[in-house]
């Protein structure tokens, strides 16, 4: 058991979670989420946005369409489709209820 | 000073410098080798491509402004190493579920071990296969080689040839046996990340391969897991057939191998000892009458008999490893078109040979002897130092040095025919015969002869070999002795004489008369001195017996018997009995 995939895997289930809640009010190209996860802390390295864009991409979750931009190559905004707005919904509640939960569990373990 | 490379980066031109675009080019590389086309590989990669062109155009001030290792490094730190794009299920896998993939049984092939070679990574590689230390593959080869008498480092050579070496990361992994998969690729790209750059394109398709079959299978084996009682008698008859065909391999690669180093080191002899010189090389050069060098004939030999022999070795090498190198089709037709030709060279070489023997031409000498009515003509033949009569009487020949000193053939294909001859004078006919191309060639071979006699107070004394000089190479020279004698004239054959006397039936005195004084008559021959026990025909063999007991006749339901207690008849259903008891004949109907 190597703390690194634990810590991954942990981050990895929440960072889907987050890509997707950024793009809940409007769609973002990816330097935008990026800067986004970057200023939460939530991401090192913006390598592993990529795969997981692409999976969601693939799993319905987001679409994107092509922009121009004036200093770059063409930006790529990604934004949510109505199955990854449900999707969102129902993490959001499963978010809401493991905050709770691990709050609970955490706070009850912390030495009196 | 830096060459500089352009490249377009998701449709934006850069400058580079050539070793900043190196190392981007393997950063790429590596991350693409992380994902499997199911994954959607090529469109993560121009994603991450399209963010690089964007961080590196923040960078760039102005258009002349190039970009070095510097901002290469800025990039990759803000991307990540490769291993940070791993952020898939597949990470995971050494962990719960991998018991899985161990049902995959992983394949080991066989490569080149590069990386802890000494001289091209064979041995390290077999090593790696057959699941032994390399030094021991090394010593093995070694110990080969030396038994071998250096002719193993031919096979080593094919080896290096023919198996690839294992470049990618992939092929080292599949080369240990262990499973292709992210963790592994990741653990090897941690080990050696730097060393394993080249041919990325070839390992990032072996692996996504695998990946995505590993992937297959694990899934499908979860789903089953319990395996259909035929699907396991199905893979025990696989697993035979497949222990059946890697044995022919081997077999296939034994016989080849053998093979192709005793034409080797049969080549390698054969043409080292025309500048040695060996005594029976002579051999090779005299019978070869039609003049092709020899190295020649055993080049197309070499070729028309080994090129088979290492398609068998390539065919059993193949069957036993199933990723080996292509020898490529150049290679290929090449090798086939060499056979092919040394074939037909060595049919018109036969042809040429064989025309050297169309024609047998004659040159004939005849002489008289004087010889008086009454006196006996004694026949010997000559006793000789040079040419011992060890080489019996054949077809054979022998190479001798001449009292000259000078290298001569020497034959004992000498025939002697006794005629009877009406004249009063007996004469004696030297006839000499060769083989040759063409008249003129058998006719001066023929005439290149040498053979004598001599007669001296009516003894002849004839050679009991004929010589001829070795440019006149081996073409079949004969002589033939004919003696026309006088009728009423005796004659004694020496003893010496009877291994020359013709088996023909125009002999007058066959070999029988040896060692006897023989007149000669109007109807043949008479032997004043012959005993009649000379005549006595003993003949001994499993089914006719003729001897001093009697005869005696048997076949497998026949039989004759006539000895000192008379006649024995029987055959399947008659018998006939007669001694001294008289007569009897049985009949079973």
């Amino acid at each position: 058991m190597k703390i690194e995939n634990t810590k991954a895997q942990m981050r990895k289930g929440v960072l889907e979670y987050c890509i997707l809640s950024v793009l809940k009010d409007e769609d973002a190209y990816v330097a935008e989420i990026l800067d986004t996860l970057k200023d939460a802390k939530l991401l090192v390295v913006e390598g592993t946005i990529y795969p997981l864009l692409t999976r969601l991409k693939n799993a319905g979750l987001l679409n994107y369409r092509w922009e121009e931009s004036l200093s770059g190559p063409p930006r790529k905004y990604y934004g949510l489709t109505e199955t990854g707005k449900l999707f969102l919904k129902e993490l959001n509640t499963t978010w809401s209820e493991l905050q709770n939960a691990v709050n609970l569990v955490t706070s009850q373990k912390t030495p009196k | 000073m830096n060459k500089t490379v352009n490249i377009n980066l998701a449709g934006i031109f850069f400058h580079i410098d050539e070793d900043a675009y190196l190392k981007l080019q393997r950063y790429l590389e590596s991350i693409k080798r992380s994902f499997t086309d199911s994954q959607g590989r090529s469109e993560i990669i121009s994603d991450i491509e399209a963010r690089i062109a964007e961080l590196f155009s923040e960078r760039v001030k102005h258009d002349k402004q190039v970009i070095g290792i510097k901002e290469v490094d800025e990039v990759i730190a803000i991307m990540g190493q490769p291993e940070d794009y791993l952020v898939d299920d597949d990470i995971f896998e050494d962990e719960p579920q991998s018991t899985s993939y161990k049902k995959s049984a992983p394949s080991k092939k066989l490569f080149r071990d590069t990386d802890n070679s000494y001289i091209s990574g064979v041995s390290s590689g077999l090593g790696h296969y057959l699941g032994v230390d390399a030094v021991w593959m090394r010593l093995l080869w070694i110990v080969l080689t030396i038994a071998s008498g250096g002719t193993f480092i031919v096979i080593y050579i094919l080896f290096w040839i023919l198996v690839p070496a294992a470049v990618t990361t992939a092929e080292k992994i599949m080369m240990t046996g262990e499973p292709v998969n992210i963790s592994n690729i990741e653990k090897k790209i941690k080990d050696g990340f730097e060393n394993v750059a080249d041919n990325v394109s070839e390992a990032a398709k072996n692996v996504s391969k695998s990946v995505s079959g590993a992937a297959k299978k694990g899934s499908s084996s979860i789903k089953s897991s319990s395996k259909n009682f035929f699907d396991t008698i199905a893979d025990i008859i696989m697993f035979f057939f497949k222990v059946i065909a890697k044995f022919i391999g081997i077999l296939f690669i034994i016989i080849g191998a053998s093979a192709l180093i005793a034409l080797i080191i049969a080549f390698i002899s054969f043409n080292i000892v025309d500048i040695v010189h060996f005594p029976w090389m002579d051999f090779v050069d005299i019978s070869n009458s039609g003049n092709t060098p020899p190295w020649l004939v055993s080049l197309f030999v070499f070729f028309g008999v080994g090129i088979p022999f290492f398609f068998l070795f390539y065919v059993g090498l193949k069957i036993l490893i199933n990723n080996l190198k292509s020898i490529g089709n150049i290679a290929k037709f090449t090798l086939l078109g060499l056979w092919l030709f040394s074939v037909i060279a060595l049919v018109v070489i036969g042809i040429r040979e064989a025309s050297e023997h169309a024609i047998n031409e004659r040159s004939v000498q005849k002489n008289t002897l004087q010889i008086r009515a009454n006196d006996t003509l004694r026949i010997k033949m000559a006793e000789n130092d040079v040419y011992s009569s060890n080489l019996h009487r054949n077809d054979g020949f022998k190479i001798a040095n001449n009292e000259n000193g000078v290298k001569t053939i020497y034959r004992s294909d000498i025939t002697i025919l006794v005629k009877s001859t009406t004249d009063s004078i007996a004469t004696i006919s030297i006839e000499k015969s060769a083989d040759g191309r063409n008249y003129e060639k058998a006719i001066t071979r023929a005439k290149n002869i040498n053979y004598n006699y001599i007669f001296n107070n009516n003894e002849l004394v004839l050679d009991s070999y004929l010589s001829t000089a070795t440019e006149n190479k081996m073409s079949d020279q004969e002589v033939l002795v004919t003696l026309y004698l006088p009728i009423n004239s005796v004659v004694y054959f020496d003893k010496s004489t009877e291994d020359f006397l013709s088996y023909y039936d125009d002999n007058l005195v066959s070999s029988k008369y040896a060692n006897h004084y023989v007149k000669l008559t109007e109807d043949g021959v008479t032997c004043d001195d012959c005993t009649a026990e000379d005549f006595e025909i003993d003949i001994d063999t499993p089914n006719i017996q003729i001897n001093e007991d009697g005869i005696q006749i048997q076949s497998d339901e026949n039989n004759i018997k006539i000895d000192v207690n008379g006649v024995k008849a029987e055959s399947e259903k008659v018998k006939v009995n007669i001694n001294s008891d008289g007569v009897s004949v049985k009949s079973e109907e």
